[in-house]
């Protein structure tokens, strides 16, 4: 009897952890965050981590939801041309972004914590980079539509897709579709 | 034992549910509508996902100046100081002095949490304040960190006091050589002024050249961190006014939340 006790209080144990809905997202996303770092661990300049970080987010990231979210409403008045130009750059864009965040060689310590399921389908995990001293608060919104795809990344509270869907208003109500995608072309070629 | 089997399911699946009503995070609201559940699947509907955010910027042309200006301060005097501080200085030392600064700071993170009624926190703060003071010899070393109640308490600070009792930002403002702040947030760094021993020591003791050492080593400490902030927020911006004021308000409603 006690050791059937023990059994089921086990499996109790083991199941609740299994049973979170949570579960394959944050793990997705422990898999994403340990490539990039082993990436940014062994590169030995800017450029070469960039490089080697871009296939790495092109598994993990939904770049085309992204961008459409980044350019708010208008986008309906994108061209189809115009979309996939806009979605090329903005994908370089990003991949630049993130990648400056870290420093060739370095090697953060990450902790995740309590995911967070705002609505079905969708999964925010906070996690928090301790690196020389300093912490930094990263959330991770991931969705769910061909395997879990992360689609924003809010670090210190500041959203990657809400800071870029501001300054595209801004280009749109100038010049719409064109002024966008003009903005897009100037900003990837300042720093080729 | 079917009953108990049957309970243990029971609490199983209970536990399951109860999993996925965990609450969005507090930034989960930023700039961003969780509540209808969209697939990324779905083609166009998704994109008011994300609102503009607004904050009224009527003096906008100044600002732009201003924000060229400190451009130009961060690029040819701050970043080199910044840059020389970090080399010259060994990081065990910066830290120290790091460290040090922000446990002198206690009184803003102290007042500011009494005047939110988080009066945990406060008690929070004045423990660690004493342990790191006291173990910390002065509040060079943090052994704070290794206490998990005090490793991690978002600091009070006057602006965010001010947003917690419902005053609006107000017009946007970018000030000279501080960067992006707000009518709200500026008077809320006079109180924070105030409330630093920091700047006490000038203030009582007027300014001979040791007074001045102690505001500048800690302009000189918080300069890498600052430089940081800036270069995140503007570096492969499409407009870095508009992207810096971005961030300026998603990051100070993220503070607000804490």
């Amino acid at each position: 009897m006690n050791r059937l006790l023990l059994t089921l209080a086990t499996s109790l144990l083991v199941q609740g952890g299994l049973c979170a809905s949570t579960q394959v997202p944050e793990q997705r996303l422990k898999t994403a965050v340990d490539e990039v770092l082993a990436q940014a661990k062994s590169s030995s300049n800017p450029d070469e981590l960039a490089g080697r970080l871009g296939p790495v987010l092109q598994k993990y990231l939904s770049f085309e939801a992204m961008t459409r979210r980044a350019v708010g409403p208008g986008w309906r008045q994108f061209s189809p041309s115009q979309k996939k130009e806009a979605a090329k750059l903005f994908t370089i864009l990003i991949i630049r972004t993130y990648s400056s965040k870290f420093t060739p060689g370095m090697n953060p310590e990450i902790l995740f914590k309590k995911a967070a399921t705002p609505a079905p389908g969708r999964v925010e995990v906070p996690t928090t980079i301790l690196y020389q001293g300093s912490k930094y608060g990263v959330t991770y919104r991931m969705e769910e539509s061909e395997g879990w795809k992360i689609t924003d990344v809010v670090i210190e509270g500041v959203s990657l897709v809400a800071n870029y869907r501001t300054q595209f208003d801004s280009e749109f109500k100038k010049g719409g579709a064109e002024a966008v995608v003009g903005s897009l072309t100037q900003t990837v070629d300042q720093r080729k | 034992m079917a009953l108990l089997t049957g309970i243990v399911t029971a609490s199983l699946l209970i536990g399951c549910a109860a999993k996925k009503e965990t609450p969005p995070t507090a930034s989960a609201s930023v700039g961003h509508k969780t509540s209808d559940g969209k697939s990324v699947k779905s083609g166009d509907d998704d994109l008011e996902e994300y609102g503009v955010l607004l904050i009224p910027d009527p003096l906008e042309p100044l600002n732009r100046a201003t924000f060229t200006l400190n451009h130009g301060i961060y690029v040819i005097l701050l970043r080199p100081i910044s840059k020389g501080y970090t080399t010259v200085v060994p990081k065990l030392v910066r830290t120290g002095v790091h460290n040090a600064y922000e446990n002198v700071k206690f009184p803003i993170r102290f007042v500011n949490d009494t005047l939110q009624g988080k009066f945990d926190r406060a008690g929070l703060e004045t423990g660690k304040f004493l342990v790191n003071s006291v173990v910390g010899i002065g509040g060079l070393g943090r052994p704070s960190d290794h206490i998990p109640a005090m490793a991690d308490i978002p600091a009070g600070n006057t602006g965010q006091t001010f947003a917690k009792w419902g005053i609006p930002h107000g017009a946007y403002l970018v000030l000279p050589v501080l960067g992006p702040s707000s009518v709200r947030d500026t008077v809320g760094l006079a109180g924070d002024y105030a409330l630093n021993p920091v700047s006490w020591v000038t203030i009582l003791f007027g300014g001979y050249a040791w007074t001045l050492a102690i505001p500048s080593v800690n302009t000189l400490r918080s300069l890498p961190v600052q430089m940081d902030i800036y270069d995140a927020a503007t570096k492969d911006a499409i407009d870095p006014y508009v992207a810096a004021r971005s961030a300026y308000v998603q990051f100070r409603e993220e503070d607000a939340a804490k």
